[in-house]
């Protein structure tokens, strides 16, 4: 039987829904085409609920996560949230993450939800003593606030000042008084906040939902399909299309989430096999001129086969078709021409650098009054 | 006539895939039901054949895409092809806005109308095939 977030009765009300990992989440309220151009233009809201969300604290927890991932722990400062990955002794990618140092000793790892047990085996196999590692997915619940709006979307609901809380930083605060912690992350290469709502349950989910129908009012919501669409947009990539367990990271381009100089990680010794050689394919941008690229699909040239497409849809900023695709390195020179073979036909297409929308125009680095 | 708030013409001929036909003179017109187009959601992309190609009752004849999805276009009728509605190049979303209208895809000289028609659904035999698909 499937699971169902605090919000489902939002959803079931409101929503075509949709199975996702398990859970009965929302696909679209309106149409995804309208909800992406929402978050681009104004404000979303997400139910991600989904997604696992795991405490890890005590006094050992910084040497415990240091040894889990690679990238370096110890230095982030209390309140910093950072992206990294949780690898396998053959270096391939378990799962890709975010963890928020809350405080000194207090972490939170948000992972992806399809992979939520098997990283909660993961963790747990390689906890020493002494360390409090506790699910929190199915005792909170987790809203995405997305968009150039998000601000005022959420501002007028909390006493944190969100003007003073800069990208990749989180706050624990109330919102319309129930205790949350709010992060200036997202997954759709616009401005926004996440906010898990603490004190809010399945049996009692009714704090959860004031929220959500409060941010309803100045906000779009969102399904899943315009989540999807807009991490591809913002040349995000997701776990289980563009990646798995099997991937050298190095060909998946996540060579920055690498600290300098670090070892001694789950993975590290098969990571330092990797670097000896270099890797033969990356992970690209890719638009078409005509046809819609998807999940499988070659990418060639004269000669053949180059590549392959991990995920792909129909950007609605751009109006044509938009791919994440991984590319042999001899032809991932940006700019380089390509087709994509949609079918029976091939498309033309051309190699870029994500995100696919213009930075001037589009996402947090947006030229502000536009 | 109206099934659960889609619109199913009762003019119209149906395939179980979701495709209509309707005659008009000497040419059968075809298009995709306001069910398929719904459940699409948002018709982005259409791909048709062109003029002067060949199609085949029951056989693929392009393909509908929404943001998320790719679906087929199965012909209701064998023929050629003599029109294709180009609008649908810069404007995919007619589909949905008017599917049996302004989203229409393709015009199609038939070459054994008559009796491809008895495959087809009326109004009423295909409002029951999506009772079927929505009560499963």
């Amino acid at each position: 039987m499937s699971k169902a977030t605090q919000l489902y009765g939002y959803h079931a009300n409101h929503a075509k829904l949709t199975e996702f990992a398990g859970y009965e989440m929302p696909l679209w309220y309106t149409t995804t085409t309208d909800e992406h151009l929402a978050v681009r233009n104004t404000s979303g809201i997400f139910d991600v609920s989904h997604m696992g969300r795991f405490i890890v604290k005590g006094p050992a927890a910084t040497s415990f996560l240091e040894g889990l991932v690679p990238t370096d722990v110890q230095s982030q400062p209390a309140g910093k949230a950072f992206y990294t990955l949780l690898l396998n002794d053959r270096g391939g990618i378990i799962d890709d993450l975010i963890i928020v140092r809350i405080s000194e000793d207090r972490y939170l790892l948000v992972v992806n939800a399809a992979n939520a047990q098997i990283d909660m085996e993961h963790i747990a196999g390689h906890t020493p003593g002494g360390l409090e590692l506790e699910d929190l997915t199915a005792t909170t619940a987790m809203i995405a606030v997305q968009g150039p709006r998000a601000f005022e979307s959420l501002q007028p609901l909390t006493g944190l000042d969100l003007g003073q809380l800069k990208r990749f930083r989180s706050g624990e605060t109330k919102i319309m008084g129930a205790e949350s912690l709010v992060s200036r992350t997202g997954y759709t290469g616009e401005e926004g906040f996440e906010v898990i709502v603490y004190d809010s349950t399945n049996e009692r989910p009714e704090k959860a939902m004031k929220i959500w129908e409060k941010l309803a009012t100045t906000s779009i919501p969102c399904g899943l399909g315009a989540r999807d669409s807009l991490r591809l947009e913002a040349g995000f990539p997701l776990h289980g299309s563009d990646m798995d367990k099997d991937t050298n990271p190095f060909e998946a381009d996540l060579a920055w989430v690498f600290s300098a100089g670090k070892v001694g990680y789950v993975g590290s010794d098969a990571i330092s096999e990797f670097r000896k050689v270099p890797p033969a394919a990356t992970r690209r941008g890719l638009v078409l001129g005509s046809g819609i690229p998807r999940h499988g699909f070659d990418v060639v040239d004269a000669d053949g086969e180059v590549g392959t497409v991990t995920s792909g849809t129909f950007s609605p900023i751009l109006h044509k078709g938009i791919a994440l695709a991984r590319i042999r390195q001899d032809h991932s020179d940006f700019g380089t021409k390509v087709g994509v073979l949609v079918r029976e036909s091939r498309q033309e297409g051309i190699i870029v650098k994500p995100p696919f929308y213009d930075e001037q125009l589009y996402g947090w680095k947006r030229q502000k009054g536009k | 006539m109206d099934f659960q708030g889609y619109n199913i013409p009762d003019d119209l001929l149906y395939t179980k895939e979701h495709e209509w036909a309707k005659e008009e003179g000497t040419i059968v017109r075809v298009g995709i039901t306001d069910y398929a187009a719904k459940t699409l959601n948002d018709v982005v992309y259409v791909t048709s054949p062109k003029p002067n190609e060949k199609v085949e009752q029951f056989k693929s004849m392009g393909t509908v895409e929404s943001i998320k999805a790719v679906s087929e276009i199965y012909s209701p009728v064998s023929g050629t092809v003599v029109k294709v509605n180009s609008q649908l190049d810069s404007h995919p979303e007619l589909v949905n806005k008017s599917p049996y209208g302004d989203g229409w895809i393709i015009e199609v000289k038939p070459t054994n109308y008559a009796s491809e028609k008895k495959s087809l659904l009326d109004a009423k035999a295909y409002a029951a095939h999506l009772n079927g698909l929505v009560t499963q």
